[in-house]
Formats: C-alpha cells, structure tokens, sequence
C-alpha cells in the first residue's frame, strides 16, 4: 500500500458503511494501521462499534461506547469494494457481524402491527 | 404532477419547521413589545434558512447524505459527539414545547384536561407515525398547517399603518432598552433557523429518494416553503404589534395568539387559526422527533429512515418512540411550553454553527458534488451567514441572561 493508499484509508474514517444490499450497517469508527519504524504504514482493517469510540475522544468517548453497549467489529480492508459518499462491502451485514444492534431489535418490533408499513 | 406534490416538502418544513412554537412565541412577543420595529430581522432569517437548506438538499440529493453524516466527517469524532449530545437535547427541548402546544391548542378545541390530552396526543403521534408513510405525514400536516394563512388575512384586515410596517424594514430602535431589543434579534433569527429545520429537510431529501435532476425540486422547495414561512411570520408580528401593543398584553400563552385573529375575523377566524396552530405544532413535533431519530442514527451509522419502514430500522423506530416518551415526561411535569420554547430557541442558536460549518464544508467538496458543488452566490452567501451565525451564537446566552429571558 502507498501513501496514496494510506490518505484513501484516512478519507474513509468516519464514513457511512453499506453492505451488498446496500443497507447501512455502521460508520468506520477507527482503523487498524501496520507498519513499523520505517516502514509504510498500511490501512488493514477497518475499526467499526462503539467499542472503539474511547480511542478517538478519550473518557468522553469511552462514556459515548458504553452507553453505545461497547460492541467491537473488525472489517478487513479487502471487504471493501467500492469507496464514494459511502464505503461498501463486498458481503451482507450479518455475515460480517455488523448491524446486530437492529437484527437483535427486529423480532420485537416485527410484533407490532404495522411494523412493515 | 409528482412535483406538485414534491412541493409539499418545503411547505411541510415551512408551516411545520420554519412557523413552529418558536416562530409563533417570538414573532407575536416581538410585535407586542416593539411594533414593527423588528420587521428587518425576519427576512434575514429567511434569506438564511433558504440558503442553508437548499445547500444541504442538494448535498443529499447528489451524495445521499443527511447533515449528520456530514457533521461527523467533517468536525472530527469529539466535535461531532458534542454536536449531537448538544443537538438532541434542543431537540428533546423543543419537541416537549411542540407537545404541550399541541395539547394547548387540543384543549382550546375541547375543554378536557391538559395531562390527559398531553398523553393522547403522544399515543395519537406514535400510531400516525407507526402507519403513515413519509408522504402522507408531511402532506397532512403541511396542507393542515396553511390553516395558518389566517393570521396573514387577519393581518391585512386589522389595517396597520403600513408606512410604519415598511419602515421596520431598515433597522433602527425607538425604544431605550438596547438589550431587550437585541435579545429579540437573536431569538428571532434562533426561530427562523433552528437547526432541526435543516436535519429535518436533509433526511427529508434522503426519504423521498431525491436524486440530481431534483436540484431544481429541492430550490423550489427551499425557496417557496420559506418565503411561505417568512411571510407568515411578518403576518404574526403584525397581528402582535396591532392588536396586543401599547395594550399591555403580552401573549403568554398560544390562545392569546390565536385570539389575535378573533379580534377582526370573529369565531371562524378564531376557529382557523386554532387548527392552522395545531397542524404546525404537529407537524414541528413530527419534524423534532423524526430529527433527533435521524442524528442518532447518522452519527451511529444505523439504518434510518421512514421509509425504510420500522421493522428495516428497528433502532431507529425505537428512538423515535423513546424520544416521543421522554418529551412527554418533560411537558408532564407541568412546565410552560412558552418558557420552553424561548430556551430552546436560545440553546438552538448555541449549537448552530456546528451544524452549518459542515454543510458548508460538505457543499464545496468536489470529490461529492461534481458540477453541483456550490456556486459563487451559495459560497458568498453562505459565508455571510456563518460569520452572523457565530456573532449570534456567541451573544445569545449572555443576552438571555441580562435580559432574564426577554422578561425586562
């Protein structure tokens, strides 16, 4: 990976995730950079939850994953497939572990009337 | 024909976000503390909204992406985090205010008790939101709200001396208490661009599937839905200025505004504005809620929408409801919707230049926006604005304070 590569890595932070289906399924929360002294760092995963929130904004961050219930997905860079106002991936959300947060809520608010209205 | 009906987004986010409680609080206290000597800022306040709407429009109608998305790119995690926690609750603020209006005008209507009719228009929002569709919502309360009109009819009729209404068109100050007026100023200018306005119209783009050859949709939207407004607002402070000024009345409490119209229409007049407010109340509650749903869910990265339907969005129907139960905790306890909507007014204006910086930022990025990146006059105009907007957010507060809540 080049340094352009690097600044396409650093462009997605904080971006809208889309999965095959185009379903929003998180924000890129964090990266996961390699690379020692020396060497050119590599953008290899993308960081996704409130998990990582501390890392970006220090206790109040921390406080913001917690009360987010602190959950921690890893996105390897090779999902993505295509980078414009959104990243997307190559796979569908619960494949990936994204987006649980919704699929846990989905068979109770199914049991309301309407819900698919 | 489907533009026709496209229209109805700016005429919602005119009646029901740019006329809300605020608007209705400020535009007819203005008028009865200082006739039509604060005319001038109205227009201002137009010109701004329009600006900043049609530009995040257009962002969401070439790039899909709502303000909130925008907000979190551009300003960083921290500041963005802080834009939220500092956005959701003006909008927490300003839904509780929207509700007890509602419940107000409810019981002008029927005469039942206030609580009751506080939770019986929670219970009635959660059941019209839950089956109605994104169009319906805003075509209901948007054609609802032009029950508004009245106050503009009512305003011709009163005959004001309208040399004296064109002359509160160029900024000057009869009266000695430079404070006061300045504070009126900044609440004036709060309720014309309350940042829920733009969340709202953004996320609004993005629910009716807006693409680039709706540019000139979303203009149109921009620019009619707020001269609406903006007119309507002159028409409230002139109904204020003529029937309460130089009487001693100040109009405490949402029926003395709408009596403001009985006086030269009689019942009808009075019947019509009644239900002309609850329709922009309502459809300003709608607006509220649906907002603090949507920046919620932009900031998380979450499915969001209307019209994903609940059971696409789960978490955002969730927090939706959850927000309509706490704002109906907050009006339960009895505090006065006018109150609320004056500080909501003024904590919005705090939090405004958070949320225009990264419309604006988002607008010139060529890498989104292509050819329909800002031009020459959205930048100039933008610019203008931003620089009025921090003066604005810098002062409001401690104006607030000094003039303990426009009370002296």
């Amino acid at each position: 990976m080049s340094r352009s590569e690097l600044d396409i890595g650093l462009k997605v932070l904080d971006h809208q995730l889309l999965d095959k289906n185009g379903r929003r399924c998180g924000n890129v929360d964090d990266l996961a950079i390699e690379g020692g002294p020396g060497e050119v760092p590599r953008v290899v995963a993308l960081l996704v939850g409130p998990g990582y929130w501390g890392q970006r904004a220090g206790w109040i961050g921390r406080l913001a994953g917690w009360i987010g219930s602190g959950s921690k997905v890893r996105v390897e860079w090779s999902e993505v497939t295509k980078i414009d106002s959104a990243v997307h991936l190559r796979n569908d959300a619960t494949k990936l572990g994204l987006g649980r947060g919704d699929d846990r809520l989905r068979p109770y608010v199914e049991k309301i009337p309407g819900a698919g209205r | 024909m489907n533009k026709i009906f496209g229209l109805a987004l700016g005429i919602l986010a005119a009646i029901g976000g740019f006329v809300d409680i605020g608007d209705l609080v400020f535009n007819t206290a203005a008028g009865a503390t200082f006739g039509y000597q604060l005319m001038w800022v109205i227009p201002i306040g137009v010109v701004g909204i329009i600006v900043y709407s049609e530009m995040c429009g257009r962002v969401a109608a070439v790039s899909g992406k709502a303000v909130f998305d925008a907000v979190r790119e551009r300003v960083g995690f921290k500041a963005a985090l802080g834009a939220l926690v500092s956005s959701e609750v003006v909008n927490l603020m300003t839904l509780a205010a929207e509700l007890g209006g509602v419940a107000i005008t409810l019981q002008l209507l029927s005469g039942l008790p206030y609580r009751w009719l506080i939770l019986f228009a929670v219970v009635g929002f959660a059941v019209i939101i839950w089956v109605t569709s994104f169009n319906w919502l805003e075509r209901g309360f948007g054609y609802g709200g032009l029950c508004m009109l009245v106050f503009a009819v009512a305003a011709v009729k009163l005959g004001p001396d309208w040399t004296k209404v064109g002359k509160g068109f160029i900024p000057h100050i009869t009266q000695n208490n430079p404070t006061l007026y300045a504070y009126f100023v900044i609440g004036l200018l709060g309720a014309a661009m309350t940042p829920y306005e733009v969340y709202f119209y953004s996320s609004g783009g993005v629910e009716e599937g807006w693409k680039p050859k709706d540019i000139g949709l979303n203009r149109a939207n921009a620019i009619v839905g707020y001269l609406l407004g903006g007119t309507l607002s002159l028409a409230l402070m002139i109904v204020g200025a003529t029937v309460f000024l130089g009487h001693g009345i100040a109009p405490q409490h949402l029926g003395t505004i709408a009596l403001g119209v009985g006086d030269p229409l009689g019942k009808i007049g009075l019947l019509l504005a009644i239900v002309g407010i609850l329709f922009a109340v309502g459809g300003a509650s709608i607006d509220t809620v649906f907002s603090g749903a949507y920046n919620l869910a932009q900031f998380c990265g979450w499915e969001w929408g209307r019209y994903r339907h609940p059971k696409g969005a789960p978490r955002f129907a969730v927090t939706w409801l959850v927000l309509l139960v706490l704002a109906m905790g907050i009006v339960m306890t009895g505090v006065d919707a006018v109150v609320l909507t004056e500080y909501a007014v003024i904590f919005s204006v705090v939090a405004l230049p958070l949320t225009y910086v990264p419309i604006l930022l988002v607008a010139n990025d060529k890498a989104y926006m292509g050819r329909y990146g800002n031009g020459r006059l959205a930048n100039g105009l933008g610019l203008v604005y931003l620089v009025l907007i921090m003066v604005v957010a810098l002062t409001a507060i401690p104006l607030m304070v000094l003039t303990n809540a426009g009370q002296n």
